[in-house]
């Protein structure tokens, strides 16, 4: 359950964990508005990981990883 | 509740108008092969054709979820990219805007 401080590291751990196991894993992600707050997670159930950020940058780079990885849910490869 | 991808949008809008002031919202999604039913205990579970990503949301008491399958790929991602971008409102503003407005604090 531990929070990853950098972007770039949790983006990468997102796309190996999703590799590890695409059909297990799954990409949670929750905002609060009240608190200004953005939580990811990523878990596969044997590896969980997180980040949180109250910045608003943030948003474009999630974007990014967001598109990488429908494209890679919704296609024909395994 | 199921929702084609374009009522699930605008059921999401919703939520997060329905959060400003209190609760919150999550999303979540993940792969699906297109069956409901668990893997039989004998045999072999049919192969899989074609994937499709799951999106369910929840906000208070209420979930909704859809399905995008692989051609509405494009169109989903954008219209959600623009969802999250109108919506994702109550975050910090980017630091560049700071360091320039203490630029010019400094200067004057």
């Amino acid at each position: 359950m531990t929070y990853i401080k950098s972007w770039d590291e949790f983006a990468k751990a997102v796309e190996r964990v999703y590799v590890n196991n695409p059909l297990k894993c799954r990409f949670v992600m929750k905002y609060r508005n009240v608190d200004g707050l953005l939580t990811m997670k990523i878990t596969d159930d044997h590896v969980c990981l997180q980040y949180k950020t109250e910045h608003n940058q943030d948003v474009k780079k999630l974007e990014k990883l967001l598109g990488h990885l429908i494209r890679d849910m919704a296609s024909k490869e395994k | 509740m199921l929702l084609e991808n374009d009522s699930f949008l605008s059921e999401l809008t919703r939520m997060f108008q329905r959060t400003k002031n209190t609760g919150s919202v999550s999303i979540t999604m993940k792969r699906w092969d297109g069956h409901n039913k668990p893997k039989p205990r004998t045999g072999n579970a049919p192969e899989p054709t074609e994937y499709k990503c799951l999106f369910r949301a929840s906000a208070r008491n209420k979930k909704i979820s859809t399905v995008v399958s692989q051609k509405d790929v494009t169109k989903f991602q954008m219209a959600y990219a623009t969802l999250l971008k109108g919506n994702l409102i109550g975050l910090k503003r980017g630091e560049k805007k700071d360091a320039k407005a203490t630029k010019k604090a400094k200067a004057t």
